[in-house]
């Protein structure tokens, strides 16, 4: 209300004095700009106080959720020891494989003239076939430790992304982000499909052939 | 056979283990000249060194995939009549029409066995 009585009185002044304009009227007509000034500064100051203060809650809040991200606990100790897992596992895959490979070339390449000696061969290699077939076990155990890894990132990105109300941005964010898809896509590079969605030999044939379109 | 069991193949693929079993599945066959490269820019310069009855190539790899390799390969005049197959994990329809496209003579998704590649190769060279 006070703050209307003074503007209505500036409003008044000015209509009223047009002519003849003494210094006591300027005076008077700072005074009643300075009372105005003061009572617009007065709701400002509480308007950006509120502000501020939300502000400081909202950053603080945030503060708190980068907290619970645990993001240098994710960085510094979960994705290397995920990836050190899968390192270890394509070792172990690899070695499993090698072992396998040569047993089965060992016995491709041997003499079968002496079935006594050709037996023994035999039963060698088998074992250690069987016993290379032991990576899978290990190799199990290991993938269940990087889908744990995986799992707890996944639950704190999600509950991040939550409390922050974040939005995706749309497009690539680095150079070579957006070359690799840019690749991938010129070039056709999908890799192993999922069972469902790849299509067979059967279906590769009759494309090939143009007999039957594939699914 | 129609194809001469002597004639060199170039069998192209990223990873050491699919060479391996590649090459001992052509030895079965009798396959006995038998080269490997790592992708398809090692294969392009062994290609123009020697004449390959065959080359069998994956299609994903670094820096030169094999679906590149074919398009050279029938680009190039000396090379363009080189029976090409691709053994691949890309399974979805528009790579292997792609391939056709481009020249290929067949194509084998992984995993395969011994027999899918046996087959694939007589029928490239009409058995």
């Amino acid at each position: 209300m006070g703050d209307t009585k003074i503007f209505e009185d500036l409003v008044e002044f000015l209509k009223q004095k047009r002519d003849n304009v003494t210094f006591i009227d300027i005076i008077r007509l700072a005074e009643i700009a300075s009372q105005s000034l003061q009572a617009f500064f007065t709701t400002f100051d509480a308007t950006v106080y509120r502000e501020l203060r939300e502000i400081a809650g909202y950053i603080d809040a945030m503060r708190q959720e980068m907290g619970a991200l645990q993001a240098n606990e994710i960085k510094n100790s979960r994705i290397p020891a995920a990836g050190q897992e899968l390192s270890e596992i394509v070792k172990a895959t690899e070695n499993a494989t090698n072992t396998i490979m040569e047993c089965a070339e060992t016995l491709m390449a041997a003499d079968a003239s002496d079935p006594a000696a050709y037996k023994a061969l035999v039963d060698e290699k088998m074992v250690l076939i069987f016993e290379a077939c032991s990576f899978q076990d290990i190799t199990g155990q290991r993938i269940a430790k990087v889908v744990e890894a995986l799992q707890h990132i996944e639950e704190r990105v999600a509950r991040f992304a939550t409390a922050m109300q974040a939005k995706d941005l749309d497009g690539f964010l680095t150079e070579s982000e957006r070359e690799r898809a840019e690749r991938k896509e010129r070039l056709l590079l999908h890799g192993p499909q999922h069972e469902g969605k790849a299509i067979g030999q059967s279906d590769v044939d009759s494309l090939l052939t143009g007999k039957t379109a594939a699914a | 056979m129609a194809f001469d069991l002597s004639m060199p193949v170039l069998v192209v693929d990223d990873y050491n283990t699919m060479i391996r079993i590649i090459r001992n599945l052509l030895k079965q066959i009798g396959f006995q000249d038998i080269d490997d490269a790592a992708d398809g820019s090692a294969a392009l310069a062994k290609m123009r060194e020697k004449k390959y009855g065959l080359v069998i190539s994956d299609w994903n790899m670094e820096p030169m995939t094999g679906y590149e390799l074919l398009k050279e390969v029938r680009s190039d005049p000396s090379l363009s009549k080189t029976p090409f197959i691709m053994v691949t994990a890309e399974s979805k329809t528009e790579n292997v029409i792609a391939a056709k496209k481009a020249g290929v003579n067949n194509y084998i998704v992984k995993p395969f066995n011994a027999q899918t590649l046996q087959s694939k190769i007589e029928a490239v060279f009409g058995e």
